[in-house]
């Protein structure tokens, strides 16, 4: 590992580190009561006994937003395809899905439930609908800003539109929809944990909502750092995929 | 290669009619190159297009070896101000993607692989850019780009070459560099060659003859054949002949300029 990425790792760590010792100190020399800010020391004895069903639960919450990601990737390169290609769909879409990407998700959580029930299926819905949106934006930027010049060299060459969009439109969208992709993530796991919080039986999100009901700070604390750490870790994931397709879009 | 009487006319978004070419007759015979020179907005770019066929005339006719052009042709070259080579493929595969497109299309002079790579890497010897094609665009310079994109446009062995300003965006020196490399790339070429740009100097070294346009609406103004032999010398273009011609051609060009700023 070279020093800039052990810099890169290290600093942010330290931080963090440093932050937890800060935490730690502040609770008893302030005298805040466990049962409102329990110290990390605490939150991490809560994780450790309970690794079982945080397991179980952090393994649901990963399940239902990767199929809910999993759609949204789908639906977005094909939305975004159709409306980066051609001027009508952009033209009868673009502003639809701006009008509906506004309405915070949140709130159709309700109407999900209503429909399908207490479970997992709204909290897949939820994650499908926060992730769409940005995929389908990026994919439609990525082909809209072709260049005309390379439009005009290869139609002089007898290129279909098709064959335009296959060897340039494709590749050239490759970057800003692997950019979209972590961001994607991160708006998945947001829906679902949004959804789980309010109607499941599973899920960190669950796990949470119930823990913060028994007044078990500790354990909602630990909900909450496992949550951060799937977050980290799926962000991580999407961009380490990013660099290793789309290397060719960064400069040296 | 003729065009008759072709205008070009187009409606803006508040409704003006443009009128960016008209009345534009002129042959060009096979194998030798024009240049259309004159102010911005004088529809040179705009004449390029209907020549290729991307664009359609609102009157009149572009006709290409006898046929005249109603969509776009299939094999011709072209290369702009900005090279466009595509930053995820290497300098010989951004080479190939014109026989890649003609391969796909079932197009008979499509040469094999081999030989299509042998050509690709031939050219870039002749640009000097041997040892370059595994290179990432965003690798090179400038000059080298714009050098890959004029070995693009010939790849195909095009019978037509249309460059739009394919040299403006270099320094000084390269472009005399690219001015020269482009004549001896032609000399064992037979196509015919437009070009479009600003550069007086740059007309007067690599065509046969120069078309100065004016605006509103963009028309031809004045033609110039350019009488020194082939293949010219830098030290003929800064001579008295060519110094005299490109004076002559910037006093068409520039009353206009100051009668209609």
């Amino acid at each position: 590992m070279s020093r800039a990425n052990v810099r890169r790792l290290a600093l942010p760590l330290l931080v963090f580190v440093g932050l937890l010792l800060v935490w730690e100190a502040a609770v008893p020399a302030l005298r805040i009561q466990p049962i409102i800010l329990p110290p990390p020391s605490g939150v991490a004895t809560a994780i450790v006994e309970t690794a079982g069903p945080i397991a179980f639960h952090a393994r649901h919450t990963l399940v239902t937003t990767l199929i809910g990601f999993g759609a949204a990737v789908g639906l977005g390169l094909l939305l975004g395809f159709a409306i980066g290609a051609s001027v009508t769909v952009n033209d009868a879409l673009y502003p639809l899905l701006v009008g509906f990407n506004s309405i915070p998700k949140a709130a159709v959580v309700p109407l999900l439930v209503m429909w399908f029930g207490i479970g997992a299926v709204p909290a897949v819905l939820t994650a499908f609908l926060l992730a769409f949106f940005p995929v389908a934006v990026n994919v439609a930027v990525g082909l809209a800003t072709l260049e005309s010049e390379l439009r005009d060299v290869l139609r002089a060459l007898g290129a279909s539109r098709w064959q335009i969009f296959r060897k340039v439109g494709v590749p050239r969208t490759m970057p800003l929809f692997f950019a979209s992709l972590k961001v994607a993530v991160s708006s998945a796991f947001v829906g679902s944990v949004i959804s789980e919080t309010v109607a499941s039986n599973a899920g960190i999100g669950y796990l949470m909502a119930v823990a913060a009901s028994d007044f078990n700070t500790r354990l909602a604390f630990g909900g909450l750092f496992v949550l951060a750490a799937m977050g980290v870790l799926l962000y991580g994931v999407f961009a380490i995929v990013e660099r290793r397709v789309t290397g060719w879009a960064y400069a040296e | 290669m003729s065009l008759r009487d072709v205008g070009f006319e187009y409606v803006t978004s508040d409704r003006r009619v443009i009128r960016a070419l008209e009345g534009v007759s002129i042959d060009i015979p096979r194998g030798t190159t024009v240049a259309f020179v004159g102010p911005s907005g004088c529809g040179k770019s705009t004449l390029l297009k209907l020549i290729a066929g991307l664009l359609t005339t609102t009157r009149g006719s572009v006709v290409v070896d006898g046929r005249a052009v109603v969509g776009p042709l299939k094999h011709v070259g072209m290369a702009f101000q900005n090279p466009v080579l595509l930053p995820w493929r290497t300098v010989l595969d951004n080479l190939l993607l014109p026989l890649e497109i003609m391969r796909e299309n079932g197009d008979p002079r499509t040469p094999n692989r081999v030989a299509g790579r042998d050509r690709a890497l031939a050219l870039l010897r002749t640009v000097g850019l041997d040892g370059a094609e595994h290179r990432q665009p965003r690798e090179l310079s400038g000059g080298m780009r714009q050098r890959v994109s004029l070995c693009r446009a010939l790849i195909h062995e095009p019978a037509l070459l249309l460059l739009d300003e394919p040299f403006a965006a270099l320094d000084a020196f390269t472009r005399e560099e690219m001015w020269e490399l482009h004549q001896a790339l032609g000399l064992d070429r037979a196509f015919t060659g437009v070009l479009v740009t600003h550069d007086l100097r740059e007309a007067v070294f690599l065509a046969e003859t120069i078309y100065v346009m004016a605006t509103d609406p963009g028309r031809i103004a004045h033609v110039h054949p350019v009488t020194f032999p082939v293949p010219r010398t830098l030290g003929e273009l800064y001579g008295p002949a060519g110094t005299e011609l490109i004076r002559q051609m910037r006093d068409e060009i520039r009353p206009r300029r100051e009668a209609s700023a």
